[in-house]
């Protein structure tokens, strides 16, 4: 049986990929594992800052993390929810995983994990000018990636 | 175990390894150089340490290379190594009057936040004023900005958060989409960034540059004075941030029922008001008075360390409270700035540098607020604001002695805009935790920050331009 796998994440969410990743699934007979990714790059970014240079201590700066951190895996079960709504509605096999860390290494995880055929991922649009001084994460990963990735833009 | 292979270019990967022993490296040459270069015509050899030392700080202030605090604890061992001042003198600037105001001051916002009092009143309000899109709109940004006259602006971003993240989530507002939410996470960080330059206690960056000013000087600027001046600059932005943040994000939801019960249901789980509440208000209250009014004859920083010991003579909070609701690394960063300003002013590095970077081509005080205050405020956008005063202010300093002008206005000229920065999630907490949320985009906060930034500027020049004379205040 063929594995797809659909990546999500805090920063990256589209019904479209969800719509295309649940088709492919029915279409190859494959089972549909969608991972969501909780970026932690942000709330450490956050924490750091109060820590650095903010007027707050510890315990409120902690809690503040956690809050945001809470909203986050919130989110995830609920992007999750509605794909694994939709596997049901097309009779798709489905597994979940969540997770936090690394966009890139989390995912390449996942799909040698699961031995996945077809990866789809979101790439957020950027301008030109960010384009061509980085990489994008989705970028890092079809370079990374050992299975086929396809890509939508959101 | 799993072994990844780097595959990145070897000379690439030297080269970021290496990067931070060059970069430590460069800096001890940079200091090097500079202390011995041949001293130049009307500067003294104590002049031209304190400018190298000032050129390390601030190279690793806007870097951020070593945490904040490190980097003052490098400049206060530093200068009495070089001799630029002695031993004795420079530990004790780190007592100065400002660096136990910014102690008592936290203290007391922790105890403020402990208690819940603040929480309480933040959901009174909006549970009352809440009732339409731009009523609980505007109840957020002034909220945000009023607890922000009064606690530091950053406890009162970590404080609202979760209380707008779940006005979000119930009225569930897309993240990233919806233009209310987008509205309200920048309402909730604008409001703390104007409200937090209202007074002193607003952010520590005030306190500090106050502090420099007196160690320089010996003028110093009380409580009600500073507020005096710069209250109407705050209500002037307050009007323009509530029509930009209606005017860029025009709300895009009508029916405000299901606010109403995230309001209740967090109101029902605080419970009823109770002593504890009450005495921190009070002594909050009592202790804002005494600041306002007593500020000059009994001193701030004695106001509020006797509130302190009021908090535990009257057991309103314990140490272990506290200890986690004050952040001491900062403090040290404040005594090392106000030690490094006055080696800079009493070493003539400060008056040499205005004179290098200026000359005598500006006479005019207004210009030379502008300019000031133009820097301060495209500088905080991208480093701390309290690193921004630490590193104009002995300039500034500088400067109005050497043009003969009043050096307060050079301080109301840097310490007011440092607390303005609106555009980047990297300018201050506040920013960082609205776009923490999801809701709103690092590009949406650009977009609206850069307009009103601009307009910041504009504000405060216009104001004194306009206002400063009426108060008395002889540019």
């Amino acid at each position: 049986m063929k594995n797809i796998l659909l990546i999500l994440s805090t920063s990256r969410t589209s019904q479209d990929a969800i719509e295309y990743a649940v088709g492919l699934a029915k279409k190859e007979k494959a089972k549909l594992v969608v991972l969501y990714i909780i970026e932690t790059e942000l709330t450490n970014e956050v924490f750091d800052k109060f820590t650095d240079i903010g007027f707050i201590g510890d315990k409120p700066s902690t809690e503040l993390t956690e809050a945001i951190m809470r909203e986050y895996r919130q989110r995830g079960y609920e992007e999750m929810g509605k794909v694994q709504i939709r596997a049901m509605e097309e009779n798709v096999d489905f597994d979940a995983v969540t997770t936090q860390g690394d966009f890139v290494e989390k995912a390449v995880e996942t799909i040698e994990r699961y031995k996945i055929d077809t990866a789809v991922a979101i790439k957020r649009k950027r301008s030109a000018f960010w384009k061509y001084f980085s990489k994008s994460m989705v970028d890092e990963l079809i370079e990374q990636a050992p299975c086929k990735v396809e890509v939508f833009e959101e | 175990m799993r072994i990844e292979i780097d595959r990145r270019p070897i000379w690439l990967i030297i080269i970021l390894r290496s990067f931070r022993p060059i970069f430590f490296l460069t800096i001890g040459l940079i200091f090097f150089y500079l202390i011995n270069l041949p001293t130049p015509d009307g500067l003294t050899i104590q002049g031209q340490r304190a400018i190298a030392l000032f050129t390390v700080c601030l190279i690793l202030w806007v870097t951020g290379m070593l945490p904040l605090a490190i980097t003052s604890l490098l400049a206060i061992v530093t200068v009495p190594l070089l001799g630029i001042l002695d031993k004795k003198e420079t530990y004790a600037l780190f007592g100065n009057e400002a660096v136990f105001f910014i102690l008592g001051a936290f203290i007391l916002s922790g105890a403020v936040m402990h208690s819940g009092l603040s929480g309480r009143i933040a959901l009174a309000i909006m549970n009352r004023f809440g009732g339409t899109p731009k009523g609980l709109l505007a109840s957020i940004f002034l909220l945000a900005s009023a607890l922000s006259f009064f606690m530091s602006e950053h406890a009162v971003a970590a404080m609202l958060f979760p209380i707008v993240l779940d006005i979000a989530k119930g009225l569930n507002l897309r993240p990233g989409r919806s233009n209310y939410a987008k509205s309200l996470f920048l309402a909730l960080a604008w409001g703390c960034i104007i409200g937090g330059v209202a007074t002193f206690l607003g952010g520590a960056r005030v306190p500090l540059a106050v502090g420099m000013l007196k160690e320089a000087t010996g003028i110093t600027i009380d409580f009600l004075e500073y507020t005096v001046i710069v209250f109407p600059t705050v209500v002037m932005l307050l009007v323009i941030g509530y029509l930009g943040l209606t005017r860029f994000f025009p709300p895009d939801i009508e029916d405000m029922h299901l606010a109403k019960t995230v309001f209740e249901r967090k109101m029902k789980e605080m419970g009823k008001i109770g002593y504890l509440e009450y005495a921190v208000g009070a002594v909050m209250a009592a202790t804002i008075l005494f600041w306002l009014f007593f500020g000059r004859s009994l001193g701030i920083a004695n106001i509020a360390i006797v509130s302190v010991v009021g908090l535990f003579i009257l057991k309103l909070v314990r140490w272990k409270d506290i200890e986690e609701y004050v952040n001491w690394g900062i403090i040290l960063m404040y005594g090392g700035a106000i030690t490094l300003g006055a080696a800079m002013e009493k070493s003539g590095a400060a008056a040499w540098m205005a004179n290098a970077a200026i000359g005598n081509g500006i006479s005019s005080p207004l210009v030379v607020i502008a300019i000031f205050s133009l820097l301060t405020i495209l500088l905080t956008e991208g480093m701390s604001n309290a690193a921004v005063i630490a590193i104009l202010l002995p300039v500034g300093i500088g400067m109005a002695s050497r043009f003969n002008m009043e050096p307060r206005l050079i301080t109301y000229a840097i310490a007011v805009p440092a607390g303005l920065a609106f555009c980047f999630p990297m300018s201050t907490p506040a920013n960082a935790i609205a776009v923490s949320s999801g809701y709103i985009t690092t590009k949406d906060m650009a977009k609206a920050g850069i307009v009103m930034m601009i307009l910041a500027w504009l504000v405060f020049n216009l104001t004194a331009r306009f206002y400063w004379p009426i108060i008395g205040i002889r540019l």
